[in-house]
């Protein structure tokens, strides 16, 4: 074991994107042979911290000391040299290539011959002190994540890290997976590697972590060794904000249901998924990433149909077959992932609105008319108060929240009795948030049905009428609003106190 | 840059190179702007132009079909071969029309349906249905089609306009229209732009792809047919080695070759100078093949001057400030040999 | 705890594909070696001299030539693209060649062979420049490039045609030189260098780093980008290696044919496509192997040789079945790969989905 100390030392990092100060003066110090745990909510600056650390953004202010020295790393191949590796919750291997070989791939001083049965070997050896049992011949295509995963770590191994970034690594991994994993990253500790360590599952976090840090809103709240923290304490932390900082619903009655699941599933993915909404109401839908909330939402779409259970909308049953057909019936499903599932970029902004109802803007002959087109996307622009250049502007040229306003425009005008939002304040300013928000109120009262996933707590509790969490692919409880706290939501949803 | 120079810059471009070209030309033949000239210029490659209007959708779509010259030797040899084996020459002509339909399909049903890259399924087309067209007539010559036929192809029908030159002028405006004023035009662009988001919106991505393949098939045996009739007979090689005309012209236009973006003007225009350049080249005694070589280096220029333009200004744009905040998207390309760049430059507008 | 879906429990060591995913490229090889004894049996019953030692001598000389072309394209396609062009390059070099031995008619075997493999190179250099530099899609490069070089030579040889009588004795004596003989079963030198040609690729390929990267940049761009791999030089001697191949095959067609037109080497590029493709090498880049583009090779000049001799079927049918070969390749790599796939997209299926960029929780709202 190397002698303990500070292998990377941060100070003052600050880092504004735009309208959004994503880190401000934040100070880290990592230690050879400790486990650093970095907890923190979405957009509290994790991402940034990381990526500043292996050179894919330079910070605006502040200096990091590798070893004392100061290090000025400007590429992933910087951070590399100064021995730092990350490794995020998807891997990046090579399917056609071998275990072996996507090992030692990256490494360029093993010479021009590849020595095929040393390499196995060595790869073996590797994945052997991490107690991992894998045939480095077989092809990468064929493994799991957590072998995937596994990879990845005996790869920063053999490239002889020396501060390992582990950005959710066990975000879909199984339990047993995950105390394997974490039997890997001891071993690792035990040779002197500095471990950052990203995770939202708090249980692993007090497991495995030697100190705990929390980011909240771009600035460092709290940096403790674990003995000194509580979950709840870190919670708080974590959460801060009080709900008051948040737009408050309006008062107002739910109406009739609109749309009853029962028992919804889908084989291997989610199941026993029961639930209604009313006219006029929001249900908030609360869980981790990965605990199936997007999956219901995709199977109500039609895009990934569920294989048992039933759903009735408007009192008749509903077999969602494809989001076409979902659409007609009145179903609308807000993307989370703006850039590759919610807009065309080069589209114009009205384009992107009336796409999915284009054919109500068809004249005699069958021919679009553009100046509808025009007048529906300009009656979206006021009532959202979306702000681009032009009608015409494509949506690539508009901000976040304007694009993020511009999508929920698009699926306002296929005037849907169940709109689901996913995410929908996410990676937006501020003020975006909060006019999406009222919006958001505004479609309640005007006695729309609205699924609300969100992994913004704080939001959920405040915008919805009741809230469901789900865990794991099931639904492990219904919180209605005045029952609903965040400690106990994030209780139910971890599945530990 | 001003909205209009953003929408339109490619194609004033191409309007300039045009008028370049003419002048050039009429400085070799005085009488090159005559009219006839120009409706020769057209009819001694109408065929050709035909297809070009129809690949134009398929590549706006985010596919390619390398098959198209050899969908056009497969639909005339049926055509020829049922003629030389008795058959009423209108079942004939039908059947051959049927075939260019078929042909896409079949190739439709493996890029829609099985979701094979459309550069090897159709690469295997471009081998195929030339070898099925071979199988059909051989190595001899088919001709002897009805008079009426033969004329159809070779005289003028309204004015000075022939029937295929007539086809070519009203599919390229209907072609426009389509492409621009329909839903389903534009969900031609959405999807060639980012298949997920038009599937998100309710798009059925791979009927759309499968009316795509399907029409450029049928265009392609269209212009197969006319061919036997402009030139009254049918060969195994007929319109070898046309795909690189005719995809030039639609990459010329404007047309990204990653899909997505491009407009009916900017292909008709490249048409034009497509056609009026080869037609100079032979003014100035050039040979065909030289023509050819020089469509070749029109073509790599046609993708290779918009990548370092766009690169350039790129390089000048970025300067100091934030990176764009959610910058490069990454599309899985699931498996095309045409590498993408992605990049999308966010420019905040607040 | 058990997560649902991907990933779970009793796939950690992925054993459970290794012997199917271990050697997939093995297996591809061995049914196609399969698929061309039962060709030639099959054969052998349709006409008569298909198990003769002329048969096998015809069959070898024509494969050389696709051969050589299909270890170079193979090389290209592995790495996610794909080179029309080779074809005119075969063109353009046998006719320089033969050009050059006729006014040089002392020069030797390795220098006339120098010869074109440098011009092919040097045309491959540009057609790699276009695509990892200019980052021009190799389909539209090459497809350009095809006319050019064919265009090029059209006007360099002002309608003369190479001739054998230009050219010097030694190389017209080439194409019936063995390197050994067993009984009528000759081993021709040509085809002795093809397959020098093939296991010389097949080693640098499975044995160099470079060779491996290859393979890397063709399986995830991405990854090798992150992994700091010299993308762009990797191309652009994929391209090289291409065009320097297809020199070399524009020599074999020299010293086999003797006359070499404008034209010659027309077409080749597709058989050298179909050639790899029906070899098992994928064309979405990453997998597949020199050996089984030679295999596809073999398979297609049997078809060739043996569609002359079968009265039933007309020699014209060669396109089509190699055109039904090429998709029947690509349908059974993607139909084979299928699951494999999808097991691999749906274990990175719940990411995705559940997934923002920051991977919100709910303690990460």
């Amino acid at each position: 074991m190397t002698e303990p100390g500070p292998y990377l030392r941060a100070s003052g990092l600050s880092k504004r994107f735009d309208a959004t100060q994503a880190l401000e003066d934040v100070s880290l110090t990592l230690h050879q042979g400790e486990i650093h745990a970095l907890l923190g909510e979405n957009g509290a600056g994790k991402s940034t911290l990381i990526k500043i650390m292996t050179g894919i953004h330079a910070p605006d202010q502040g200096t990091i000391l590798v070893r004392g020295e100061p290090a000025n790393i400007r590429s992933p191949a910087d951070a590399q040299r100064h021995g730092i590796a990350a490794i995020y919750q998807e891997p990046t291997i090579f399917p056609d290539l071998n275990v072996a070989e996507n090992i030692f791939v990256g490494h360029r001083e093993r010479g021009t011959v590849v020595r095929w049965r040393r390499m196995y070997r060595e790869a073996e050896s590797i994945l052997a002190t991490l107690g991992v049992h894998l045939d480095v011949r077989a092809l990468a295509s064929g493994l799991s994540v957590a072998a995937q995963q596994a990879v990845e770590i005996a790869k920063a191994i053999s490239l002889d890290v020396k501060l390992l970034i582990m950005d959710e690594p066990t975000a879909a991994l199984s339990a047993h997976e995950v105390s394997r994993l974490f039997d890997q990253v001891r071993h690792l500790t035990e040779t002197g590697v500095a471990v950052l360590f990203i995770s939202h599952r708090l249980e692993e976090v007090f497991e495995i972590a030697d100190r705990v840090t929390v980011l909240r809103d771009g600035r460092l709240i709290s940096s403790n060794p674990r003995d000194e923290v509580t979950p709840q304490g870190a919670i708080q932390d974590m959460v801060g904000r009080e709900m008051a900082d948040f737009f408050s619903r309006s008062e107002h009655q739910a109406g009739d249901p609109v749309l009853r699941v029962e028992e919804l599933g889908r084989e291997g993915i989610f199941s026993g998924v029961t639930f209604e909404v009313r006219r006029g109401e929001v249900l908030g839908l609360a869980g981790l990433v990965g605990a199936g909330r997007t999956d219901v939402a995709l199977a109500l779409f039609g895009i990934a149909p569920a294989d048992q259970g039933s759903v009735d909308l408007g009192g008749r049953p509903l077999i969602p077959r494809s989001p076409g057909h979902a659409m007609r019936r009145g179903i609308a499903y807000l993307s989370e992932d703006r850039l590759q599932r919610g807009l065309s970029l080069p589209q114009s902004f009205t384009s992107n609105i009336t796409l999915p109802t284009l054919r109500r803007y068809v004249s005699r002959l069958r021919l679009l008319d553009s100046a509808a087109e025009r007048a529906v996307a300009d009656r979206f622009r006021r009532r959202l108060n979306i702000r681009t250049p032009s009608l015409r502007t494509p949506v690539e040229r508009l901000s976040g929240g304007n694009q993020q306003k511009t999508m929920l425009a698009k699926w306002l005008n296929t005037q849907p009795a169940v709109l689901i939002l996913d995410e929908p304040t996410h990676g937006i300013d501020v003020g975006a948030k909060a006019e999406v928000h009222k919006i958001i109120d505004e479609l309640a009262r005007s006695g729309m049905a609205i699924i609300l996933i969100s992994s913004d707590l704080p939001e959920v509790l405040a915008m919805s009428d009741r809230v469901l969490v789900m865990r794991e692919g099931r639904q492990v409880g219904v919180f209605v609003r005045s029952e609903a706290t965040q400690e106990g939501i994030i209780t139910a949803a971890m599945g530990a106190a | 840059m001003p909205e209009w120079a953003r929408r339109w810059g490619w194609e004033l471009l191409l309007a300039g190179i045009l008028i370049g070209v003419l002048i050039l030309n009429v400085s070799l033949s005085p009488f090159y702007l005559g009219v006839q000239n120009v409706i020769n210029t057209f009819q001694l490659s109408i065929e050709k132009v035909i297809v070009a209007v129809i690949m134009a959708f398929v590549i706006v779509n985010g596919e390619i079909d390398l098959s198209v010259a050899s969908v056009m030797a497969f639909s005339a040899s049926v055509l020829a071969a049922l003629h030389a084996a008795g058959a009423p020459f209108g079942l004939a002509v039908g059947a051959a029309l049927l075939t260019g339909a078929i042909a896409g399909l079949f190739q439709g049903f493996f890029v829609a349906r099985m979701g094979l890259p459309s550069l090897t399924v159709t690469l295997a087309g471009l081998i195929g249905f030339r070898g099925a067209a071979r199988i059909l007539v051989e190595d001899q010559s088919i001709g002897d089609f009805p008079e009426w036929f033969d004329r159809l192809g070779q005289d003028p029908l309204v004015g000075r306009l022939s029937f295929g030159l007539l086809l070519f002028l009203v599919g390229i405006v209907v072609a426009g229209i389509i492409l621009h004023r329909t839903p389903f035009g534009r969900s031609l662009y959405v999807i060639g732009d980012n298949s997920e988001v038009a599937r998100f919106s309710g798009i059925n991505v791979a009927r759309t792809k499968l009316i795509v393949m399907t029409s450029s098939g049928f265009v392609a045996g269209l212009a197969g047919v006319l061919f036997a009739a402009r030139l009254g007979s049918v060969r195994g090689d007929l319109g070898q080695g046309f795909e690189l005309d005719i995809i030039t012209m639609v990459l010329l236009g404007g047309v990204s070759i990653f899909g997505g973006s491009g407009t009916m003007v900017g292909v008709g225009l490249s048409i034009l100078i497509v056609l009026n350049i080869r037609n100079g080249l032979g003014l100035a005694r050039f040979a065909i093949t030289t023509q050819t070589g020089v469509i070749g280096v029109l073509l790599i220029l046609s993708v290779l001057v918009p990548n370092l333009v766009s690169r350039f200004a790129r390089r000048r744009h970025r300067g100091p400030g934030p990176a764009p905040p959610s910058g490069g998207r990454t599309t899985d390309q699931g498996g095309d040999l045409r590498g993408r760049e992605h990049e999308s430059q966010q420019a905040t507008v607040e | 705890m058990s997560r649902i879906g991907p990933g779970s429990s009793e796939r950690v060591g992925g054993s459970r594909r290794r012997r199917l995913g271990l050697q997939p490229e093995r297996m591809r090889e061995l049914s196609l070696l399969a698929i061309i004894v039962v060709a030639v049996l099959a054969f052998s019953l349709v006409f008569e001299n298909a198990l003769s030692g002329r048969f096998f001598n015809r069959v070898t000389t024509s494969v050389a030539i696709t051969a050589v072309l299909a270890a170079g394209q193979t090389v290209v396609i592995i790495t996610r693209n794909i080179d029309l062009s080779v074809g005119s390059i075969v063109g353009v070099t046998a006719y320089l060649t033969g050009e050059y031995l006729g006014d040089h008619p002392d020069a030797g075997l390795f220098l006339a062979i120098g010869v074109a493999v440098l011009i092919g190179g040097a045309l491959g250099l540009v057609n790699g420049a276009l695509v990892a530099y200019g980052r021009v899609p190799a389909i539209i490069v090459t497809l350009g490039t095809l006319a050019i070089y064919r265009t090029w030579l059209i006007e360099h040889a002002n309608s003369q045609n190479i001739t054998a009588d230009t050219l010097p004795q030694w190389l017209d004596e080439l194409p019936r030189a063995s390197v050994l003989s067993f009984g009528e079963f000759d081993i021709r030198l040509t085809f002795a260098v093809a397959v020098l040609v093939v296991v010389v690729l097949q080693i640098a390929l499975g044995r160099l780093r470079w060779g491996r990267w290859l393979y890397a940049v063709g399986s995830n761009p991405d990854a090798a980008r992150q992994a700091g791999l010299p993308a762009q030089p990797l191309t652009l001697v994929a391209f090289v290696v291409s065009g320097a191949l297809a020199g070399l095959a524009g020599f074999m067609f020299l010293e086999r044919f003797g006359t070499i037109t404008v034209f010659a080497g027309s077409g080749l590029e597709l058989a050298s496509v179909a050639a790899a493709v029906v070899g098992g090498v994928s064309v979405l880049g990453g997998s597949g192997t020199v050996f089984g583009a030679m295999l596809g090779a073999v398979l297609i000049a049997l078809l060739d040789q043996s569609l002359l001799r079968t009265p039933q079927v007309s020699e014209f049918w060669r396109d089509a079945i190699l055109g039904a070969l090429i998709l029947a390749g690509v349908a059974a790599d993607f139909l084979v790969g299928k699951r494999l796939r999808r097991r691999w997209a749906e274990s990175r299926r719940s990411l995705s989905l559940g997934a923002t960029s920051e991977r919100g929780a709910v303690t990460d709202a």
